[in-house]
């Protein structure tokens, strides 16, 4: 067993990535992924890029949660449409088209 | 002392609906519950007895009684052996622990929830014909309850099992693996004590079958192995059955399949693999119906095999 998989982690959600870029196109098998519930835009376009998910180094994304982008993280999200951690949330990702601004949180 | 919710506290599936969800489940896994419960008793009924008895010229141990005769005999009577004739008693209490939080509901667009209960209902249906021992059956997501008690009659009547099935929403909002174990390792605890005092309660085997999704909040894994291992302590049995949402219009849903992302301090996001840090020992993966009966007795039967070396 891993070890750094020892540490106590915060809640998680399970999400399931969609899109309709064809350039963007995640594998079946990872499309779905549990984060961390805490989790916002950019921690999400953290994770799309990594090497394990699209490998593209840093296109920023954009999601929509049920036709609306998300603003939030995914816990507030979750709390305020009275949806609980057991969801499993649809998250569309898009180019963002909103000019890349400095984040300090994610 | 662990909390166990109150029949009435909760709704209740639609009484008409959970009837034909009985005869129809029934229905369509008579042949793999016929096929489990064959499977089962090879495994379950013991073939090897522990009491030595008999007159035999050849045995395991020298029977004390017959020596002298054996020798006044001038070792004529030489049936001074004792072999393994009577099979011992065993005893089962088996608990089927049905997730019923809405990760597995079919409005979280997962058919987990309907396998999980159709695999109830053959699981159940092939230890009644066994007549093995006592079944009872609890639900789990933010509590626990007992929707059939150990010490109930068999649900064998359509009526009675679809009382059991109305237990069953999939509407809890969280799934507290935690409670579970401690509920369940305190049941079987109490259980052991009302059938040590019955008469030929000396041999039981305690037994639980965990159906679920498989999805546990990543940071509960670490306060399931102590429980585990207090399990495996009292001598309780801990299979956990993932019912692997395996529809064809869910592909690359199954747990086999998913993958975590955790943020280093570095900020950096590592991919893991779910079940890599699952902490169950015994668990299999069902992604059919058809897959339970065999997966499941050649994970008992292995049990089995060890316990027993
Ligand atoms: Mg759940």
């Amino acid at each position: 067993m891993d070890e750094s998989m020892t540490d106590a982690p915060g809640a998680q959600v399970k999400v399931t990535f969609t899109t309709t870029e064809a350039d963007l196109q995640l594998p079946e098998t990872k499309r779905q992924l549990l984060v961390p519930a805490d989790i916002r835009r950019y921690g999400l376009s953290r994770v799309l890029n990594s090497e394990s998910m699209l490998d593209t180094g840093s296109i920023p994304f954009d999601f929509l949660v049920n036709g609306h982008f998300l603003r939030t993280s995914l816990e507030d999200y979750l709390t305020s449409n009275g949806l609980s951690l057991e969801t499993n949330l649809t998250l569309q990702y898009v180019r963002s088209l909103i000019p890349p601004v400095y984040e300090a949180s994610f | 002392q662990t909390h166990l919710t109150e029949h009435d506290e909760q709704p209740l599936r639609d009484y008409a609906e959970a009837l034909d969800m009985w005869t129809t489940f029934q229905t369509k896994t008579q042949t793999l519950s016929q096929s489990l419960s064959s499977q089962l008793r090879l495994i379950l009924t013991p073939t090897q007895s522990t009491k030595l008895s008999g007159s035999f010229r050849t045995g395991k141990r020298l029977n004390i009684k017959k020596i002298i005769p054996y020798i006044a005999s001038s070792y004529k009577r030489d049936k001074i052996w004792m072999r393994r004739a009577i099979p011992s008693k065993r005893a089962y209490q088996i608990l089927l622990c049905v997730d019923d939080s809405s990760s597995m509901s079919d409005g979280n667009r997962s058919s987990s929830g309907r396998l999980a209960l159709e695999s109830l209902v053959m699981v159940a249906r092939a230890l009644t014909v066994l007549e093995a021992g006592q079944i009872g059956v609890l639900g789990f997501g933010t509590d626990v309850f007992v929707a059939h008690a150990l010490t109930d009659p068999a649900p064998t009547s359509p009526h009675a099992g679809a009382r059991l099935l109305q237990r069953f929403r999939f509407a809890q909002d969280t799934t507290d693996m935690v409670r579970l174990l401690r509920t369940t390792i305190d049941h079987f605890r109490d259980a052991r004590l009302v059938q040590a005092a019955a008469p030929g309660g000396d041999e039981l085997w305690q037994l639980a079958l965990v159906m679920s999704d498989g999805l546990v909040q990543s940071r509960d894994h670490a306060r399931l192995r102590p429980l585990l291992r207090e399990a495996m302590e009292q001598r309780v049995m801990v299979v956990f059955i993932v019912m692997d949402d395996a529809r064809d219009d869910a592909r690359g849903h199954s747990v086999l399949e998913l993958k975590e992302a955790r943020f280093g301090q570095d900020g950096v996001p590592v991919i893991h693999r779910y079940l890599d840090s699952f902490p169950f020992p015994y668990y299999l993966i069902v992604h059919h119906l058809d897959d339970l009966p065999g997966a499941l007795a050649a994970l008992l039967r292995t049990w089995f095999a060890e316990v027993n070396s």
